[in-house]
């Protein structure tokens, strides 16, 4: 072989630096991928913050950076669950909000001035270039071929899974909480192999980091101590194991803690009861290794096994203890729907109204994930083979987070990592093994396979020699990966780039129309009443006016409070001379409803209609009933046949008032539910209309005062229309007449 | 006091212009000019106490209630049409747009003519009713003028109204006999509580059609007490309406009429007094409450007023300050013996509800004030004072503060809480056991320097 001129660079000394360089050079490269595939919407529409609670957490933000850290930390949010208000700075994740704050404040003394919005909008593409360099390192700490970790960065980068909640603007509490997941399990990788106090503690703070960052902490905080378990079950107790947990787990609890919002559930919640029960485990293995080298191996067994017993059974016997007597809070709803889907539905509906709670569809999977799908049991199996303790991790955490991500379609997300890392491991495998051009390196390697491994895999490694198998393999695999970055490019320009508060729609000549009805609703609503005037509107939409109208709501998408949340959903769908007390009794000045029947907007309130009626029935079971909502045949209609119930409900007036002034009389079509609406429209009495958006998909109506003559709402309405009012009927029984 | 001032000059407005706190312009619909002598003393009453009188006939194409969308008067007495109706610029809905801009109305009814069907449907629409024939007259047997009406019995005499209820103020009252000749009756439905009889018939009297020949016991619709000869409205916005049964009484011959009952001695009526009491409430001359400054703040800050934020668990005062409108200026209000004015500190249901009493006085206002402390509840509260009585405007006011839980650091410290010293031990003996060990670690000398160095050289 000729010395080829770029031999200096890639061999020896030089040649380390040179791959070095070159790593470096791959993952800034991969890190810029990432961010600006995630710059979608903001090329698109503008630098806007999306959906719903990136709305709240944006407002939050906007008062770090005005009050401070401690105003924040003592914040009572007095618009939003008026009149109840809300703790929010005991009751939420500050991780965020604290973030874009300290990044704020280091680049306005940077003498950079930049305004907070674009902070919180361009957050989650920085970190997600972080985040796949994080999967960098986590990576390489499961495989010695240094491609694995540049592989799993790339896919991390810009999977679909991971971009769906981190586009620019989508300023949510995932945007970093990936990032501090991957690299907390980084962390902890790294402390297990070394069995060092140093790496312990890392894992802890960025545990702690986590926990102020995303309630899927629980997710670490649980996986961590079955890792631990598992590897105590298969023997393989050590001092590094020892070292690593104990200190993770005093310094990640007592950091957890610190959380206002955390508070003492780490040791009162039954959620993180495992990571107690492993701590004093490791305790108890502890002491027997070390009574084994005092005691003969016969009495050793005796006393271990009576040990096990005593523990089990104390431990098991004060756990039931303590929950029968509500010292340790039983398992939380969320919890339960996790193990049983249905369950959700018949309980708390609350829950199951959320679209992101739902089970996952299957196709969903090869959606959001593309090829690593298929790669990843192999990637899983790879890990069986070698079988260390980092590789018992990604089998845990592969089985654990593949369940959960069935359970519930947010939860796709902590499926993601590990997808991404065994996709990565085999991808590596594979390449390594077919684009390698001598075959006799791999020989070297396979003697010194290690004991652990299972017997499969002892037997030695023959390389690949054939040109064109290795062309064919190689060939197709890079095939597979321009499909891969094809495909996500795609998803995440279709799917997952839209503001959601602006929604876009091609005209027949295929120019793009931009439907801006919630801004010019809420833009409305904060130039034309008063700055207290109270929203009602369902919970979907608090965020959204308290950040975007900055008027107080009644409910938000911090659904805290069930009863609230119910009795919006019993004013919704209850006849206006019940609804009205409430809104009295409630100071709503504006009724907010979203209505797609004339551009065939189908997200809008009459089609989630049907969970305020379940929510409210489950407080008022009286009072609201879900059956009168249907027809006789069972069907949930709007037109001529739908009930009395329905016609009447707040919301059905509220959506169809006026509707048949924009057609010809008979020809009002409702194109979200396909139905021809009744001929006469409803009628309002207690609420008058105030504002309807362009393409009426907002719907404003302002609650009337009560009647200047102690009237009520209905007789005044008749007599504005000039129809005179009936005389008193005599024939009813003897007249009673007032005296005083 | 900067108020002051301009309060004074207000006061002085006032006076030069009328006693009325809400405008001197008085439009008189009277169709008939001629009968304009008739109350000659009444319109001099009015005009005595600074009115500006318009006389209208309903016919009269170009009348209108409003100029310019405002109104165009400030009251409105309506005397007893001749012909069937009033005509299109008095139809129901405009005397009720004329109510909701603040306008006030006396609507005089006779027993002698047919009530237009237009009044009374507006009257039906305020919950006021009248007999169905709309032309009965109130008789009765036992208290009427024994000069005039020996043989109807239709002019009756009643002593002035006193209270309506123990706890509200009497504004129709004092000495005198009224003399109310053929008075339509008017009968107050359950449905509306703005309602409130002024003058109430005796017990003993019924209403009766004289143009029927016949009595019919059976279609007797309301008799006794239960039918009022004066009653008023008070809208939500405080725009007052009055119906006044008798429009005779408002006659000359009647303000200096000598009368008789069965049993009494001759006397002279008091009706220009009661004119001058019913026209003066109406028009807002009397029974005018104002709110002046309203102040809370903290019990121990007085100078930090009104803060839109309190902690849950603060001492607060509340200070509302009350005027009431008497005639030509405003006096310090006194709450009638057996009523008080209330504070209700309220979010959805009131935490407190509290009796206001008066702490200070000024010249023209009295300030009712009331200390309490915040319930343990945080959430947006509001401090509601809701006084809405017989005859008097109607006070509602309404101030939001948020109520704010506790902050971090207002909490005692550990140190003094007793049962927290446990813990606090606790903690310390184990810094200082942690400390003695490492000291003790680091000085104490190995045992077996020898064995080490050994094992070194090797």
């Amino acid at each position: 072989m000729a010395e080829s001129p770029f031999d200096a660079l890639l061999k020896g000394e030089s040649g380390r630096n040179t791959r070095g360089l070159l790593r470096i050079i791959i993952l800034c490269t991969v890190a810029a991928a990432a961010v600006s595939s995630r710059l979608f919407s903001v090329i698109r529409f503008e630098s806007i913050i999306h959906e719903f609670d990136p709305w709240f957490n944006f407002r939050a933000t906007k008062y770090l950076v005005e009050n401070g850290f401690h105003s924040f930390w003592d914040w009572f949010d007095d618009r939003t669950w008026h009149p109840l208000g809300r703790v929010t700075g005991g009751t939420l994740y500050p991780g965020l909000m604290v973030t874009s704050g300290v990044i704020y404040h280091v680049l306005r003394f940077l003498t950079i001035p930049v305004d907070i919005r674009n902070v919180c909008v361009l957050l989650a593409p920085a970190f997600s270039g972080l985040t796949s360099l994080a999967m960098y390192l986590l990576t390489s700490e499961m495989s010695t071929s240094p491609s694995a970790g540049l592989l799993a960065a790339a896919f991390m980068g810009i999977v679909p899974g991971y971009i769906s909640r981190s586009v620019a603007g989508s300023y949510d509490n995932e945007a970093i909480a990936i990032f501090l997941l991957v690299f907390t399990f980084f962390l902890w990788i790294k402390a297990i192999k070394n069995g060092s106090i140093m790496w312990g503690a890392l894992t802890a703070l960025f545990y702690g980091y986590m926990v102020s960052a995303w309630g899927g902490y629980v997710f670490i905080t649980n996986l961590i101590p079955l890792h631990v378990f598992v590897l105590l079950c298969m023997g393989r107790y050590s001092s590094r194991m020892y070292i690593s947990y104990t200190t993770w787990y005093a310094l990640g609890t007592l950091a957890s803690m610190q959380i206002p919002f955390v508070g003492f559930l780490p040791i009162r919640n039954s959620d993180h009861m495992s990571a107690l029960g492993v701590f004093g485990l490791v305790q108890l293995v502890a002491f027997a290794d070390f009574v084994r080298g005092f005691l003969p191996g016969k009495q050793f067994q005796r006393l271990l096994t009576s040990m096990i017993i005593i523990t089990f059974g104390v431990g098991l016997v004060g756990l039931i203890g303590l929950t029968v007597s509500g010292v340790i809070a039983p398992w939380s709803g969320r919890f339960y729907s996790l193990w049983d889907t249905g369950y959700a539905k018949v309980h708390i509906p609350i829950i199951a109204s959320v679209s992101e709670h739902q089970p996952t569809a299957w196709p969903a999977f090869f959606f959001d994930l593309n090829f690593l799908i298929w790669l990843f049991p192999a990637g899983v199996y790879m890990c069986f083979t070698r079988l260390g303790d980092e590789h018992v991790f990604v089998v845990i955490y592969s089985v654990l987070a593949s369940y959960f991500a069935g359970v519930m379609v947010r939860l796709m997300l902590t499926l993601t990592p590990i997808v991404c890392v065994a996709a990565a491991l085999v991808l590596s495998y594979i390449l390594e093994t077919f684009l390698v051009i001598s075959p006799q390196t791999f020989q070297a390697k396979s003697r010194d396979t290690s004991s652990e491994s299972l017997r499969s895999a002892r037997s030695p490694v023959v390389g690949i020699s054939s040109y064109i198998s290795k062309l064919i393999m190689t060939s197709s695999v890079v095939i597979y990966l321009l499909l891969f970055v094809a495909h996500c490019t795609w998803v995440t320009s279709n799917a997952y780039s839209s503001p959601s508060v602006v929604l876009a729609s091609r005209l027949p000549d295929g120019s793009q129309y931009i439907i801006d009805d919630y801004r010019e609703a809420y833009y409305w609503l904060r130039q034309n009443t008063p700055a207290n005037a109270k929203i009602m509107s369902w919970w979907d939409y608090g965020y959204q006016i308290g950040g975007m109208a900055d008027r107080p709501t009644l409910v938000d998408n911090n659904t805290w409070n069930n009863t609230h949340i119910a009795t919006v959903g019993k004013a919704m769908s209850s006849r206006e001379e019940v609804s009205y007390p409430i809104l009295r009794q409630h100071d709503v000045d504006y009724v907010l409803v979203v209505f797609g029947g004339l551009l065939g907007y189908s997200g809008d309130d009459l089609n989630k209609f049907l969970w305020m009626v379940r929510i409210s029935e489950g407080i008022w079971p009286d009072e609201v009933i879900e059956r009168n909502f249907f027809t006789a045949r069972g069907e949930y209609r709007v037109d001529d046949e739908a009930t009395p119930t329905m016609r009447n409900s707040l919301m059905y007036k509220l959506s169809y008032y006026n509707y048949n002034t924009m057609f010809q009389t008979g020809q009002a079509i409702d194109r979200v539910r396909g139905s021809r609406l009744p001929v006469d429209g409803p009628q309002l009495s207690t609420l008058e209309e105030a504002f309807t958006s362009e393409n009426w998909i907002i719907r404003l109506y302002k609650v009337k005062d009560l009647d200047n003559f102690g009237r009520d709402h209905n007789s005044a309405m008749a007599f504005d229309r000039g129809n005179k009012r009936k005389k008193a009927t005599k024939k009813r029984g003897p007249r009673v007449l007032r005296i005083e | 006091m900067r108020w002051c001032p301009s309060f004074l000059l207000f006061c002085f407005l006032a006076v030069v212009h009328a006693l009325s706190s809400s405008g001197d312009r008085l439009l008189v619909v009277l169709e008939d000019a001629t009968q304009k002598d008739l109350y000659s003393t009444f319109w001099g009453d009015l005009e005595a106490r600074g009115y500006s009188l318009s006389f209208e006939s309903p016919k009269n194409e170009k009348l209108s209630l409003f100029q310019h969308g405002e109104k165009a008067y400030d009251h409105v007495l309506i005397l007893p049409p001749k012909s069937k109706g009033f005509g299109p610029s008095l139809n129901p809905k405009n005397i009720l747009d004329f109510l909701n801009k603040d306008g006030n109305i006396i609507l005089a009814l006779s027993g002698k003519s047919t009530t237009p069907s237009a009044i009374s449907s507006l009257l039906i629409e305020l919950d006021l009713h009248l007999p169905t024939d709309r032309s009965s007259v109130v008789v009765d047997h036992f208290n009427y003028d024994t000069l005039s009406a020996s043989d109807n019995h239709d002019v009756l005499l009643l002593q002035r109204p006193g209270p309506l209820r123990p706890d509200t103020k009497a504004f129709f009252g004092g000495e005198g006999i009224l003399a109310l000749p053929r008075a339509a009756p008017q009968t107050l439905g359950n449905n509306n509580p703005l309602l409130a009889p002024i003058l109430r018939a005796p017990a003993t009297a019924y209403s009766h059609n004289p143009k029927e020949e016949a009595f019919n016991a059976e279609d007797v619709g309301a008799t006794g007490s239960q039918l009022a000869i004066v009653s008023s409205m008070q809208a939500r916005n405080s725009a007052r309406f009055t119906v006044l049964g008798s429009v005779e009484s408002l006659e000359d011959k009647w303000f200096s009429a000598t009368v008789k009952g069965l049993n009494d001695k001759k006397t002279q009526t008091a009706n220009r007094e009661f004119a001058k009491q019913l026209t003066s409430w109406t028009f807002k001359e009397t029974g005018v409450l104002k709110v002046g400054k309203i102040e809370h703040h903290l019990a121990d800050e007085p100078e930090n007023l009104n803060p839109t934020i309190y902690r849950v668990k603060n001492e607060t005062t509340f200070n509302i300050e009350i005027s009431e409108y008497n005639q030509d200026k405003f006096v310090p209000f006194e709450v009638p013996s057996e009523d008080a004015v209330q504070l209700e500190f309220t979010m959805l249901s009131p935490f407190h509800r509290l009796t206001l009493t008066p702490s200070r006085r000024t010249e023209n206002s009295t300030i009712y004030s009331t200390s309490f402390t915040v319930p343990d509840q945080h959430g947006i509260f509001s401090f509601r004072v809701n006084y809405k009585r017989p005859f008097f405007t109607n006070i509602e006011e309404k101030h939001e503060v948020t109520i704010r839980h506790f902050a971090h650091d207002e909490y005692p410290r550990s140190w003094r809480i007793s049962g927290g010293w446990v813990w606090i031990a606790g903690l310390w003996s184990v810094i200082g056991g942690f400390l003695a060990f490492v000291v003790m670690w680091l000085y104490s000398e190995p045992s077996q320097p020898a064995v080490s160095k050994v094992k070194k050289a090797q």
